[in-house]
């Protein structure tokens, strides 16, 4: 396409001016743009604004996206030219004129001669604003974006849940509300399902939810307790037991300030539970420790044959007493001095001959604060045997027994009285003080001498060298050699301080001390002639090493160190019977 | 210079404004721990959290403050002194809320938004202490439109000359000043990005960055310049196409200025409506799983 432009302008002298320019190429390009065919300045003017092509022999005028141009004075985007159409832009007037000779277009260019140089600047984009930067759809887009996933996806997943109807599993469901991660327990029991504990939207975790799963979790105070006090209502599981959090391992609040919050003012607020206020560990602030014991109640002896012997004619009974430490007297009927033991002047291992040492006796079990009981066949028996005659070595009495070791003794002698293959069979033996062994000889017959032989032997062991040598025995003097002697049953404390935990695995390294040091650092063992002595050691030992509170060489401990806020089934002060 | 009082608004109130702000966050943030680690859900991290949010709600209110002309509540140079301070808090002060906790949730995506808003918020404060000195040295106290006037007349001017020159010349120059690019696109903008191009003799348009491509080519034409007049119009030439070489450079450099200088606001407000909602959802959620 050819184009002759005739540009008009105003002279300085008022006299009309023109310049020609041709143009030649397959569109006439009209803009701001340096670039464009037909430039023409102006701030409404875009820098690319309109076309014009020529199609068979008509000219085509079509505007670029969303521009207009006037044409003939009206507002158009597109227009078939013809001559003598005028456009009009921005105040710059082309009329399209008869061509010459050679020209397949004239136009008569008027230029807005008001139009200012710096005007230029919009023929280029100079500026952000006019980029396919925005701030607005900007905003919307990311307005959109944080509600489809922060809002519509987890409230469409909630709703979904709570019809119970099935999600994909490609569905991320509402953990984008997820404000931190689960413990690994509660994590796998809940899932993806939010609404596993958070039953009702905009109510916190009800404890009903926690007790659905922890049935056999007691509470702090039972209700009837709860009820003689002037607190409330117990705390919600949430308020220790903390969720979400990080960890993820942190699952209960174990500081003092939850315990101490009631415990301090016990006085005031627990009314008729009397509870020693608690504001701490130190001698001030908590109550010296006090031992739970176990107290015989001690039955009048019997001698009625009903009663089967040897457990001290009636039922033992014993109950718990809680003593003062300083005041606490160990009650379990055995004799027993640990200094005797520990001596290596007096006592040596069976078998290594070494000293004894604690744990040969005390074994620690599984939970690490409690000892196996000690027992009679589990223990003592390892040294002391329970043999009657040195001519026997292999005969032992029956331990626990007294009646059977009545009828052990009485067999025993009758058969050795009349066993016509023993050897000596009417010599009888007699221990007698200051002699270690006299026979004597009995002449009547076989069966009175093995009776006679069987009471003395019984007697012996009741009073003077088996029995009585760990247990106390009391002679009824009853005829009847099944009812004479009663011995008192012994009984060990399982626990002497059921309301506290004690780590003993923990404590047997102390500093430097270990093994049997770490053991004798609270318990006086080696100063303990009688098993009346209850050897624990006061708070003041614990303060040694631990306070309440991080300090220079102290050891911080909480009140759940010790203490445990859910109850636990008290195995604590029965004990099997030894 | 608007800067300094930006910064040191009233002997800069809003810094102690702020300072006292961070220590009482602090001291609340340092008081927990004993009971749980530090997060959003004790008190503190309530109470963290609540003065966050009115934090933001006011920042926000900063574009509404700035649009009312009428308002006697402070100047809005008072206004953006106290913005900057207490942003500069909130960045703080949501961190010590969040007690230092992150994860692929909501309540981060509320984080980083506002981590974004805050960053931007810093790049444009730096962009307003930096670049209105630098753009008004680069202009000489001009303004950009006597730039661009300047241009527009060197271009006519440079045209005329060049009609006087050799044809490969006036094509070359009239080439150039057609395809001389300014501007443009994002990047174009914000790294002056240069795309010009000139025709040399015949064939396709050549690269013509900074324009040195079309002084080179009339400057090669002067050893040859048979005529005395003819080597007057070449150099004319050259010293109109070398000043409009200068012209465009600070043109170029005055787009780039600006353009940073407006940059982060793509950046700032959009973020900042997505913060908003996203806040609010935070805050919902948490409470829909208290």
């Amino acid at each position: 396409m050819e184009a002759l432009l005739r540009e008009l302008h105003q002279g300085p002298d008022g006299i009309a001016e023109y310049r020609d320019t041709e143009i030649s190429g397959a569109e006439l390009t009209i803009g701001s743009g340096t670039d464009q065919r037909i430039q023409l300045l102006g701030t409404a003017v875009a820098p690319e604004h309109a076309v014009i092509r020529k199609s068979g022999s008509k000219l085509d005028l079509s505007c670029r996206g969303g521009k207009r141009v006037r044409v003939n004075g009206e507002e158009r985007s597109s227009a078939h030219l013809e001559i003598g159409d005028v456009i009009e832009l921005a105040g710059h007037q082309l009329t399209i004129a008869e061509p010459p000779g050679g020209f397949d277009i004239a136009i008569e260019l008027r230029p807005n001669e008001n139009i200012d140089a710096s005007e230029f600047e919009s023929a280029f984009r100079t500026d952000l604003g006019q980029t396919w930067l925005s701030k607005r759809p900007a905003a919307w887009l990311l307005v959109a974006i944080v509600l489809i996933v922060g809002v519509v996806l987890p409230i469409t997943v909630i709703v979904m849940h709570r019809a119970e109807r099935e999600l994909p599993a490609w569905v991320p469901g509402d953990e984008f509300w997820n404000s931190g991660p689960l413990s690994p327990a509660h994590q796998q029991a809940a899932g993806v399902r939010c609404d596993t504990c958070h039953k009702e939207p905009f109510v916190r975790v009800q404890d009903d939810t926690c007790m659905s799963c922890h049935k056999t979790i007691h509470d702090h105070v039972s209700p009837e307790h709860l009820a003689l006090t002037q607190l409330g209502p117990t705390q919600r599981c949430a308020t220790c037991h903390r969720e979400h959090n990080e960890p993820a391992s942190f699952l209960v609040n174990s500081s003092d300030a939850m315990c101490v919050d009631c415990h301090a003012k016990s006085n005031e607020k627990f009314a008729q539970l009397h509870v020693e206020p608690v504001s701490g560990f130190s001698a001030k602030h908590h109550p010296e420790f006090k031992a739970w014991l176990l107290k015989p109640n001690v039955p009048p002896p019997q001698t009625s044959p009903a009663s089967g012997g040897g457990q001290g004619g009636g039922e033992f009974e014993w109950k718990t007493e809680i003593a003062a430490l300083d005041k606490a007297v160990e009650q379990s009927n055995v004799k027993f001095s640990h200094n005797q033991h520990l001596d290596p002047d007096r006592v040596l291992r069976r078998g290594d001959s070494q000293p004894l040492n604690c744990a040969d006796c005390h074994r620690l079990e599984p939970d690490g604060e409690h000892f196996e009981p000690i027992t009679m066949e589990n223990r003592c028996a390892e040294c002391h045997e329970l043999t009657f005659d040195p001519g026997a070595p292999d005969r032992q009495l029956p331990h626990g027994k007294p009646r059977e070791v009545v009828l052990t003794l009485q067999d025993y002698f009758t058969r050795k009285f009349s066993d016509p293959n023993a050897g000596r069979p009417t010599r009888e033996r007699r221990r007698l003080p200051g002699r270690e062994e006299e026979e004597q000889t009995c002449t009547g017959a076989p069966f009175d001498c093995a009776m006679r032989s069987a009471h003395a032997e019984i007697e012996n062991q009741f009073t003077r060298r088996g029995c009585v040598g760990c247990h106390m025995v009391v002679d009824t003097k009853s005829d009847s050699d099944f009812d004479r002697f009663q011995v008192y049953p012994i009984r060990f404390a399982r626990d002497y301080f059921p309301a506290g935990r004690f780590d003993h695995r923990s404590h047997q390294i102390q500093g430097k001390l270990t093994g049997d040091a770490a053991c004798l650092s609270c318990h006086k063992a080696k100063e303990s002639q009688d098993s009346k002595d209850l050897m624990l050691p006061a708070m003041g030992k614990c303060e040694e090493c631990h306070g309440d509170r991080p300090a220079v060489e102290r050891v911080a401990v909480q009140c759940v160190s010790c203490h445990s806020y859910h109850p636990q089934l008290t195995v604590a002060v029965e004990a099997p019977e030894s | 210079m608007i800067h300094r009082n930006l910064l040191l608004f009233r002997g800069a109130r809003y810094l102690w404004w702020s300072l006292v702000l961070l220590i009482g966050s602090g001291v609340l943030y340092a008081t927990q721990g004993n009971v749980q680690p530090p997060n959003g859900g004790t008190w503190q991290g309530y109470v963290l959290g609540s003065i966050g949010a009115l934090l933001i709600l006011w920042l926000t209110f900063l574009g509404v403050r700035k649009r009312s002309y009428k308002t006697t509540m402070g100047s809005v140079q008072g206004w953006t002194s106290a913005h900057v301070y207490l942003g500069t808090a909130l960045l703080i002060i949501a961190t010590l809320h969040a007690g230092f906790q992150v994860g692929w949730n909501l309540h981060t995506l509320a984080y980083a938004l506002m981590i974004v808003v805050i960053f931007s918020g810093f790049f444009g404060l730096y962009s307003y202490l930096n670049n209105p000195v630098l753009i008004s040295k680069n202009r000489e106290g001009g303004s950009r439109a006597e730039l661009f006037a300047e241009l527009f007349e060197l271009d006519k001017e440079s045209r005329s000359v060049s009609q006087k020159c050799a044809p490969e010349v006036g094509i070359a120059v009239a080439s150039s000043i057609e395809r001389t690019t300014l501007g443009g696109g994002v990047y174009a903008q914000l790294f002056s990005g240069d795309e010009s191009l000139y025709v040399r003799g015949t064939g396709a348009p050549v690269r013509n960055i900074d324009q040195q491509g079309v002084i080179d080519f009339v400057a090669e034409r002067l050893p040859r310049a048979q005529k005395g007049i003819e080597a007057a119009n070449l150099q004319h030439l050259i010293v109109l196409l070398c000043r409009r070489q200068a012209v465009l450079r600070r043109i170029r450099r005055d787009i780039r200025l600006r353009g940073w200088l407006k940059m982060w606001l793509y950046f700032h407000i959009p973020v900042t409506f997505a913060l908003l909602f996203a806040l609010t959802a935070h805050i919902v959620s948490t409470f829909v799983y208290w």
